[in-house]
């Protein structure tokens, strides 16, 4: 028995939970992170938890670590110095993408500037068709060519992406073992090994963010070793990865790609562990910082998984727990533009210089700043006390527009807080028509130090039946770690019709993806634990030019049942696009299978509900919809399960603050989560 | 305005939800990828009288956003709550602009009085007529177009009919997908009724009604305040199509712009009469059609990112078209290709913005927006393969302070490519190049975008390549403040073997197996002196294949030896061509200076005066007419002026008795 430790990196701070295995106990704590200074801040956490809890490195018997360190690398533009070698007369692929502009209104678009310019992109003779055969044999000259002009350049490594890599990939393993043998310090990256998927940019998009951002994530991970060593944490950290699952931080240092979305995406995971421990299933979970909102879908108790997912200026392609930006978090700036009306973004003054209320150099008025002069907040620090909001710089803020306006100076915060809720509402709602999803029959859960703040303006929009504020909301992604499974992907291009025809190249590609998952699992992992494979295909309709994921069962593989697969495509085709036709043929482009093995898992206390009426700490004028009431303040550590009080409230904590307007009516249960329903709701 | 003001924004964010949510409604539950890919649909809300208030942002075409439904919404009475109408005719109420787009519009009422109408159009694979896909710049007349449909209920009172649906799907070549897609926009009008009710919940009826019309003031009122930013005058403007018909002789898009303090007058007026191939762009003759103000959306959006996109853009301006012209045309002439024509008309609009705001606007965009699809044969299996393979656009035009976006930007930005590896498995073909055409870009302080040239190889016989809306082999997006045009656009087979052909602007031809396909796209035009672009930017553009080191040289005067910069040599090279070549703002490149010599301004003017004093049927006629004579006389004469050209009009047009 020990401890079971999550820590997550942020941009401004870094959250560390700590699961007592004997007791149950969760512990958090926050510090700021070190950008500056990688690793820094894991080791100053782990010396609060000793500090503050008594927990000694030594007792901690599981680590797991998300980081923003990949993510920081593409969006400052400071990976490696990358070569990338292509077929000739292909050498343009990052340039032009897939050619879609970011705006297409706007004559001024740009499209991101390349990771790899073109002036480091080096042809290579050779040309293998689309069904494998090769056209043209290497040329080897070419190669060493493409090695000598590398080298000049100063190319730290090389990434290989040649056309139909995916079908046959000799061509660029040779390439490898040319480059091992003539420049073994080049790291070399082939795109068949990263993520062999048709489709030659997002290929190699992916092979080039890996190496992009390989060697500071695995120099990153080396520190982190070390210094949790040196600090004496006997176990290997394991590293949260964008899919959803961790795997040993010595795997980072190859699959980095892997890690990049690692804190959003567990985010999620500890969303709906938390959301299913309530015994909900359909969530949309909300984490709104100073500088972003994310929304992600839960449905049926599980995280939706995507392809595309943006990494700055980049998608990844990659399986990735879907999560939305649906705006731009507490430090919007509101400005009236010059036909007098008041608008929210897209300017966010961030974590730096931040809100005008932080009294950190910022002047012009946030959706923070809103709520302060509304009321809400500024009965208790914010942000584990690092910030102590200050009303009247918030009130001089918004008194500039206020006179733009004509309006009181509440009355125009309350208007700030409108349109910035208006703005997610626009984005809330196209997500959720994406998935074809109505967001009455969803429950909201709100972390992130603004989430809770914001949740009940929005829910009351959607018409949201429930909201749930954790205990923690500061500290999801860490928590999303600790109760994440060991779990790993895998695919190969299969491009076929769905015909009895291919069941032994079925059996064959799937027999090998199941091999490799078990590998993967068993020497790599190094987890003894019973896997859970899952297979799956992208299929789509002949002609149809995107997939769609459809689980399989290993049955229909071994049986050759391609009548099947196919009704299960079918099948998907009706659940996700209201329609299918069952005469068409079927493609098959790429099988997966994902391999899972679960790590144990927290039982939070469930300590039992005594409805009571909660003395209020205090109490706060507050003043929206057009008028001033009179609210009751809570601090949250003093609520206890089964308090029950209707809005409008205010539920204080040292992470964030919870507001509850009137019409909602919210409950503490049992595991100490805020539980707000809307009147007339039933809730869960 | 009369709703407060600080709810507006609250509305206008309500309002794009709802239009968004009918895109994703219609995008996710559409049948043909042409659709989901190409994005050539349109979702929205109207008020009552037909102006649209709320357009989507992220999904959908980019030319309707000021689309009025009055028109057709006159054309039914008696509507009842649950009714939708639909119509896809071009010459009933000029909403639809070619037969394959299918327009649908539903009453949304309250308490018995219609408050606004949900809206959309899809454009459908194919709605029968001709030739597949129904579209061909050989169509003569609208009715070799496909069945056309005028405005008439699809759903009376919730109840769909039948008969007319049969009628619709008996007329078409790909009936389930037709029919899925109209089930898809049946659905996303569905969602629009169901988001307004909900904001009419939200904001009360009152406050609704009135806040959708400040919605278009409140758009009416940013573009006013542009238009303020624009010194007042008079600016003119044209361009050309390469061809009128194919083969054909160039068409000419005229624009005088009067500038005014708050409003403009666009003139259109000197463009050419209607033609006899199908590039005609029915417009009704309104003074406010959308597709004749689609330039206008994208520069003031550029100029205002945060303005709100709806058709209170269209109302500052007043647009004056000649009866009987490519712009205006009269039934039945054909209109399948108008969208080359809506594309060259973008480019005289941004043409007179740049000459009006030189320091603001970028130079023309590619302007070729090209659909290729190849129909083919499987040498193994026999199987008959027809595919879209890929979009050819060019690049951006270069920007004040930026060079043009490669490959694709500007007004064509919204076209997805599809993958080499994608058209390899699904046609058989081989791709022997994919990628960015060295020199093409127009030269400038910034650099134009460069064009994209694909290259395949086929090998089956009887394979057909179809190339839509091929344009500018001919005339070049132009370049401003001192920047070199783009370069023009190619087609070859078999390029440099003794089986050469050059197709040109051919958008359909028949190839045998072996045969080598080579297609290039057009380049952006450049943005200020090319001699004042930095000697190291120009080595950089030459490190990435950009330029040449030849095009460095005669384009940018920058002498690159061994991949370093000769400065002494290109100091002096530069200075020389500094004082030689004194470019005007535009520069149009050199096929439309030799052509302007015979053609220019005048010439043309007097052409186009005395072609609109004959009936409409001869107008195409006589020009044609007109442009051999001018040639013959040229040829034996040299120069012409505007007297001449007068007169060979009246000696062709003696020819013609019956016309006196």
């Amino acid at each position: 028995m020990g401890y079971r430790v999550g820590v997550d990196i942020g941009g401004t701070f870094t959250d560390l939970c700590a699961l007592d295995e004997s007791t149950n106990r969760l512990y958090t704590h926050k510090v700021l992170s070190t950008p500056a200074e990688p690793g820094a801040d894991v080791i100053a956490g782990l010396r609060a938890l000793k500090a503050r809890y008594g927990i000694e490195p030594q007792a901690i018997s599981y680590f797991t670590h998300g980081t923003t360190v990949g993510v920081n690398t593409i969006i400052e533009r400071n990976g490696a110095n990358l070569c990338l070698l292509t077929t000739e007369h292909f050498e343009d692929v990052l340039e032009l993408g897939r050619l879609k502009m970011p705006d297409v209104f706007n004559l001024f678009s740009l499209r991101p500037p390349p990771l790899i310019p073109k002036s480091r992109v080096l042809p290579i003779r050779e040309r293998i068709l689309s069904d494998g055969t090769i056209l043209l044999p290497l040329e080897e000259g070419s190669v060493l060519r493409a090695v000598r002009r590398a080298r000049d350049l100063g190319a730290d490594g090389l990434v290989v992406s040649l056309l139909n890599a995916y079908r046959n990939p000799a061509h660029e393993e040779r390439i490898k073992e040319i480059v091992q043998h003539l420049a073994p310090d080049l790291l070399v990256i082939l795109s068949s090994a990263v993520w062999p998927i048709v489709r030659e940019y997002e290929r190699t998009i992916t092979a080039v963010i890996n190496g992009y951002v390989q060697p500071r994530i695995s120099g990153y991970l080396s520190s982190l070793q070390a210094a949790l060593r040196s600090e004496g944490v006997p176990v290997e950290p394991q590293v949260t990865k964008s899919n959803g699952g961790v795997m040993r931080a010595e795997l980072g240092k190859r699959a980095s790609v892997d890690v990049l979305l690692s804190g959003t995406a567990s985010g999620v995971t500890g969303a709906s562990y938390l959301a299913r421990q309530s015994g909900l299933t359909q969530v949309a979970s909300l984490d709104i910082g100073g500088t972003s909102a994310d929304m992600a879908l839960i449905v049926d108790g599980e995280p939706q998984y995507g392809t595309g997912e943006r990494i700055g200026d980049f998608n990844l392609f990659i399986p990735s727990v879907a999560v939305s930006s649906v705006g731009g978090g507490g430090g919007m700036i509101a400005w009236v533009d010059r036909e007098g009306v008041l608008k929210s973004g897209p300017l966010s003054a961030g974590s730096e210089p931040g809100p005008a209320c932080y009294a950190r150099g910022g002047t012009r008025p946030t959706t923070t700043d809103a709520f302060l002069v509304c009321g809400f907040l500024g009965q208790a620090d914010l942000a584990y006390g690092s910030v102590r909001p200050r009303r009247d710089l918030a009130h001089s803020a918004i008194g500039g527009l206020a006179r733009l306006l004509s309006r009181t100076i509440e009355e125009t915060a309350e208007s700030i807080i409108e349109v910035a809720v208006s703005g997610m509402y626009v984005e809330i709602t196209k997500l959720f028509a994406r998935y074809g999803a109505d967001p009455k029959s969803f429950a909201l859960m709100a972390f992130g130090g603004a989430g809770p703040m914001i949740a009940c303006f929005l829910a009351r929009e959607l018409k949201m039946e429930s909201i749930l504020v954790p205990t923690t909301p500061g500290v999801l992604s860490a928590l999303g770690g600790v109760v994440s499974d060991s779990k790993n992907d895998f695919i190969r291009t299969i491009y076929e019709v769905v015909e009895a025809e291919i069941s032994e190249r079925l059996r064959q590609a799937y027999g090998e993806l199941t091999r490799d998952a078990q590998a993967w699992l068993r020497n790599e992992q190094g987890h003894k634990g019973t896997p859970r494979l899952r297979l799956s295909a992208d299929m789509r309709y002949v002609g149809q030019s995107f997939e769609i994921e459809t689980p399989l069962s290993e049955r229909w593989i071994r049986d050759g049942d391609t009548a099947a697969i196919k009704a299960a495509f079918h099948d998907q085709h009706q659940r996700i696009y209201d329609y299918c036709d069952r005469e068409a043929s079927v493609q098959m482009i790429h099988a997966r299978a994902v391999i899972a093995a679960e790590n144990p898992k927290p039982h939070f206390l469930r300590r039992p509900e005594e409805p009571h009426d909660p003395e209020p700490a205090g109490g706060a004028e507050v003043y929206y919809d057009g008028r001033r009431r009179t609210a009751r303040f809570y601090r949250r550590e003093e609520l206890r399960p089964g308090a029950a009080f209707m809005g409008p409230a205010i539920v204080a904590q040292e992470d964030t603050t919870t507001c509850v307007l009137d019409g909602f009516a919210c409950k503490v249960d049992g595991y100490g989560n805020l539980v707000l329903c809307q009147e007339g709701r039933e809730g869960r | 305005m009369a709703i407060d003001k600080v709810k507006l924004q609250v509305l206008a964010d309500h309002s794009l939800a709802a239009a968004e949510s009918m895109a994703n409604t219609l995008c996710r539950t559409a049948h043909s990828t042409f659709v989901k890919e190409t994005e050539d649909f349109t979702t929205g809300l109207t008020t009552a009288e037909g102006e649209t208030f709320a357009a989507p942002r992220s999904l959908g075409a980019t030319w309707f956003v000021g689309l009025d439904y009055a028109n057709v919404i006159r054309m039914i009475d008696d509507y009842r709550e649950g009714d939708i109408c639909m119509t896809n005719d071009p010459y009933s109420g000029f909403v639809c602009t070619h037969s394959p787009d299918i327009h649908l519009w539903k009453p949304v009422f309250h308490k018995g009085e219609i408050v606004c109408f949900a809206v959309g159009h899809v454009h459908n694979t194919d709605v029968g007529g001709a030739v597949p896909a129904s579209l061909s710049r050989t169509l003569t007349e609208v009715h070799q177009e496909g069945i056309r449909i005028p405005p008439v209920k699809l759903f009376r009172a919730g109840e769909l009919d039948q008969q007319l649906l049969d009628v619709l799907l008996t007329n078409v070549r790909v009936r389930d997908q037709n029919w899925g897609d109209l089930k898809a926009l049946v659905a996303a009008v569905n969602t629009g009724e169901r988001k307004v009710r909900e904001m009419i919940a939200k904001f009360g009826i009152a406050d609704f009604r009135i806040g959708i019309r400040d919605l278009l003031d409140y758009t009416e009122a940013t573009a006013r305040s542009i238009i303020r930013t624009i010194p007042n005058g008079t600016y003119a403007f044209h361009d050309y199509i390469d061809e009128d018909s194919p083969g054909g002789v160039p068409c000419r898009l005229a624009l005088d712009a009067i500038v005014g303090d708050e409003s403009i007058v666009l003139d259109f007026r000197r463009s050419d009469p209607q033609l006899s191939s199908s590039m005609n762009m029915p417009t009704g003759g309104a003074e406010r059609h959308t597709l004749l103000l689609v330039a206008i959306y994208h520069a003031f959006y550029s100029l205002r990112p945060d303005m709100l996109v709806n058709a209170g853009m269209t109302r500052p301006f007043r647009c004056l078209l000649a009866d009987g012209s490519i712009l205006n045309p009269r039934y039945p002439a054909a209109v399948g290709m108008r969208s080359l024509t809506a594309i060259r008309l973008q480019d005289v609009v941004f043409g007179f913005l740049a000459a009006a705001m030189p320091e603001r606007m970028p130079a023309a965009p590619a302007g070729s927006i090209c659909i290729m699809n190849v129909l083919t044969s499987d040498p193994k299996t026999g199987r008959r393969v027809m595919a879209a393979i890929d979009p050819l656009v060019g690049g951006g035009g270069a920007m004040p302070g930026f060079d043009g976006s490669n490959g694709s930007g500007g007004n064509a930005g919204f076209l997805k490519n599809t993958p080499v590896e994608i058209n390899e498995v699904e046609v058989p073909i081989r791709v022997l190049r994919y990628g960015l055409t060295p020199d093409s870009g127009g030269a400038g302080r910034h650099r134009g975008g460069l064009s994209v040239t694909l290259e395949f190889q086929v090998f089956a016989p009887n394979t057909v390549i179809t190339a839509r809306n091929r344009d500018r082999t001919r005339f070049q997006a132009w370049g401003t403040q001192g920047g070199r045009a783009g370069a023009p656009s190619s087609f070859f087979i078999n390029r440099g073997s003794p089986k050469a052909r050059v197709l040109g602007n051919t958008d359909i031809c028949t190839v045998e197996p072996g045969d080598i396909i080579e297609i290039s796209s057009s380049g952006g035009g450049g943005w200020g002196s090319p001699f004042d672009r930095p000697a190291a930017a120009v080595l950089a553009d030459l490190e990435q294949a950009f330029v040449t080191a030849e095009g460095a040289k005669r384009d940018y005067g920058v002498v690159i030896r061994d991949g370093v910069v000769d400065n002494a040599a290109s100091d002096e090279l530069r200075q020389r061509l500094r004082s030689q070549k004194v470019k005007d703002h535009f520069d149009f490149g050199p096929e439309r200076e030799a052509f302007e010599r015979l053609w220019g301004g005048a010439n043309y003017d007097v052409l186009i005066e005395r072609l609109r004093s004959v009936p409409v049927e001869w107008r195409f006629f006589l020009k044609r007419k007109v442009f051999d004579a001018v040639a013959a006389s040229a040829k034996e004469k040299g120069d012409i002026g505007p007297a001449t050209i007068a007169a060979i009009f009246g000696g062709v047009k003696r020819e013609f008795p019956q016309l006196s």
